[in-house]
């Protein structure tokens, strides 16, 4: 099978995980969320596969064109949600963390996206290239659940005091703040300390005021100041997950919206 | 040090502050071109180019306004660190008096009693369950107190010190970079040396190569050049995008690349009706004897031709993307041919004039030594910002991997016992956690006043 075969497999399995995540609202027992669970680990090999394959084809990192980078991004969001799943339970907002993975898959396959190889320009030429996109997606894979949580406790109404809404709330925030808690140390070391790293060996200075730069430090300090209102002020629910939105919504522009509207030397894509 | 100017540096209110306006004035750096001449920001962004000069925010980075924001939140992280640590300090090495200065009696009498039991009959107990969850145990017991403490995690108390201290170091980094780095363009023919300014050493490029994919783009660049000390060869290395070379202080990278065109030389086909077809290379600028008492001259070349409004022929880009030699041909003392001939386009022959009917020139052939762009820095700042940013990821993992974690159960004989549960991380967990271990019915938690 080749790897776009194995990457549409991979979407309708994931379509179906999303589908038995939501079936489980209205049923009662575990019997459906185990089954989410095990499809979406089966979705997870069918993606790896096929960026092994194009790994292999290419002969160069995953996450070198657009195309490429969002198809890994949605795998990290994956692993990131199987991981937080397994340990923290996630229940009721997995379904809604499927949604963004096939938001992202779509976003992939889509033919806005070209599909063919770019051979390497000889400043995307090294190791760094792995540590330092590889590490920030899957930082910003965990802060995309943050994002999630959080937008969904701005969703859940607070208005009727449901002692249930009030549960779910709470567990809510805690897994916005444990998913930041893994995303920004993942996020300062690939996409600030690894970019700096590289940077230097690439143009001999480590920091340009570069847009893609200055917008990943934008990235950081909406999340060092989400952590400063909660750890030290005390902030917690609606105030804190609005940061982590806008958190999260400074990350994607970083991602996408610099390469598109503003020009630097990270236009590689 | 506690007075009310100081504690406002320490204060995260203007920490908090400074992080927002950086944010809004980073994204406005974005949004404003950087690094324009005045005239731009006139011409283009003619509402705000008044203001954007004032502020400097053509250059913001380097602003005033920025770089004073920066320089707050430096003071600020050192104030907020040198006013919290002597209290982690106290709290690493608490006194018997002050801990049984801080806590409460839990309001239950039932957990009161429980406490009273753990304390007496069951510490030993106590002590063992709490080492086997990782934690560090003390305990004193004599006639009138009674003290257990248990600690875990000690390093994570400083885990935000430790990134403060990594942040503190990153931006005194970058202003020692800012204030003192260099850097030094050099550009080298293949062959040629040059002294690099400042230095006791020259670099000689012995080899340029361009390697490319079979689709034509750039693969690679390749400067092997030679370190010269005193007309020694010191070092030989191969210098690439991403290979830089380390020398004394300095790197040299692979920046740019070129042809020098004005040592273009050219092969030009000249054919006379009646008379033949004959090749003559020179190089641009030479007069050279093509035989039949013609005399070539190529006075100039440009490798993407292109004419200004005033008629003017000029370069669109360094690029051959269309090369132009302008040639002049003089038969015995007489100009019988002058104009621009053109290697993609032979037939056009406007830019021409000849006096010999049927005359036609051709540009068959063009090569101009290629040149390497090499980059000298000098970055004093840049080893400090590797130590910052170590103690940065550092501290980062230990607050969130290693959060430090503190119980104490205290007794003044003849008094209520005291319990006092503490962490920074999730407290309300911490708390549920502990009461369970020590079988308590749970309450509101009391603060804990010894950081303050």
């Amino acid at each position: 099978m080749n790897e776009f075969s194995l990457l549409l497999l991979a979407f309708i399995i994931y379509l179906l995980t999303m589908l038995t995540g939501f079936l489980f609202f209205f049923r009662t027992g575990n019997r459906m969320r185990r089954i989410s669970y095990y499809l979406g680990l089966a979705g997870f090999v069918l993606h790896s596969l096929s960026l092994v394959r194009r790994t292999v084809e290419s002969g160069q990192a995953p996450f070198t064109t657009m195309y490429e980078s969002v198809s890994f991004l949605a795998w990290s969001c994956v692993l990131a949600v199987i991981i937080f799943d397994r340990k923290f339970r996630l229940e009721k907002t997995a379904p809604y963390l499927w949604l963004v993975v096939l938001a992202l898959m779509a976003l992939a396959s889509s033919p806005a996206l070209p599909k063919t190889y770019n051979p390497l320009v000889p400043a995307l030429q090294s190791y760094w290239l792995w540590l330092h996109v590889s590490v920030t997606l899957l930082g910003e894979a965990f802060l995309a659940v943050a994002f999630v949580a959080s937008l969904l406790y701005l969703l859940t109404p607070d208005k009727s005091h449901r002692p249930a809404n009030e549960a779910r709330r709470e567990k809510l925030d805690l897994l916005a703040y444990r998913a930041v808690a893994v995303g920004f140390p993942l996020f300062t070391l690939g996409a600030l300390v690894f970019g700096m790293i590289w940077a230097s060996r690439a143009w001999g200075r480590y920091w340009g005021w570069d847009p893609k730069e200055v917008w990943s430090l934008i990235t950081w300090l909406f999340y060092a100041l989400y952590l400063h209102t909660r750890l030290v002020h005390g902030w917690k629910g609606r105030k804190s997950a609005l940061i982590a939105v806008l958190g999260f919504l400074a990350a994607l522009f970083t991602f996408f919206g610099v390469n598109y509207f503003l020009s630097g030397l990270h236009s590689y894509v | 040090m506690t007075s009310g100017p100081w504690k406002f540096l320490a204060s995260l209110k203007l920490g908090l502050g400074l992080l927002i306006l950086i944010i809004i004035l980073s994204i406005i750096g974005t949004l404003i071109p950087q690094g324009q001449a005045p005239e731009f920001y006139r011409q283009h962004l003619r509402d705000f180019s008044g203001l954007i000069l004032a502020l400097d925010f053509d250059h913001l980075y380097r602003s005033p306004l920025f770089l004073s924001l920066i320089f707050l939140l430096l003071l600020n992280l050192l104030f907020c660190s040198w006013l919290r640590l002597p209290a982690k300090f106290r709290r690493l090495r608490i006194r018997d008096e002050s801990l049984l200065a801080s806590g409460q009696p839990p309001a239950e009498r039932r957990d009161r009693a429980r406490l009273e039991r753990w304390l007496s009959e069951d510490l030993l107990q106590l002590a063992a369950a709490f080492k086997k969850k990782g934690y560090r145990v003390r305990t004193t017991g004599n006639e009138d107190k009674k003290i257990f403490l248990a600690r875990k995690s000690r390093p994570g108390l400083f885990g935000p010190e430790l990134v403060h201290l990594g942040l503190m170091i990153i931006i005194a980094g970058g202003l020692i970079s800012a204030l003192f780095s260099q850097r030094i363009s050099v550009a080298l023919t293949e062959g040629q040396t040059e002294k690099i300014p400042g230095q006791t050493f020259s670099l000689r490029l012995d080899r340029f190569t361009t390697e490319y994919y079979p689709d034509g783009s750039v693969k690679d660049w390749k400067s092997l050049v030679s370190v010269l000390e005193n007309g020694q060869v010191k070092l030989q290395k191969t210098i690439e995008v991403n290979h830089p070379l380390k020398y004394r202080r300095l790197g040299f990278f692979q920046m740019s690349y070129g042809q020098d065109w004005d040592r273009t030389e050219l092969g030009l086909e000249i054919s006379l009706p009646g008379v033949g077809t004959r090749i003559v290379n020179l190089k641009a600028g030479e007069t050279r004897e093509a035989g039949d008492n013609l005399m070539v001259k190529a006075p100039g070349f440009i490798p993407d031709f292109a004419v200004d409004e005033a008629g003017r022929a000029f370069s669109r880009s360094p690029e051959p993307a269309n090369p132009a030699a302008m040639v002049e041909i003089m038969a015995g003392g007489n100009q019988v041919f002058v104009g621009w001939v053109f290697s993609r386009h032979p037939e056009i022959s406007r830019y021409q004039r000849s006096t010999l009917p049927g005359m036609k020139v051709n540009l068959k052939s063009f090569s101009a030594p290629p040149f390497s762009v090499l980059e000298a820095a000098y970055d004093p700042g840049a080893s400090l910002v590797w130590s910052g940013s170590l103690l940065l990821v550092l501290g980062l993992l230990i607050s969130f991997y290693l959060p430090y974690r503190e119980v104490r159960i205290c007794q003044r004989t003849g008094q209520p016992p005291l319990y006092l549960v503490y962490t920074r991380k999730n407290p309300a967990a911490f708390r549920r956690e502990v009461d369970q271990l020590l079988g308590l019915t749970g309450q509101k938690g009391s603060k804990d006043k010894t950081d303050e």
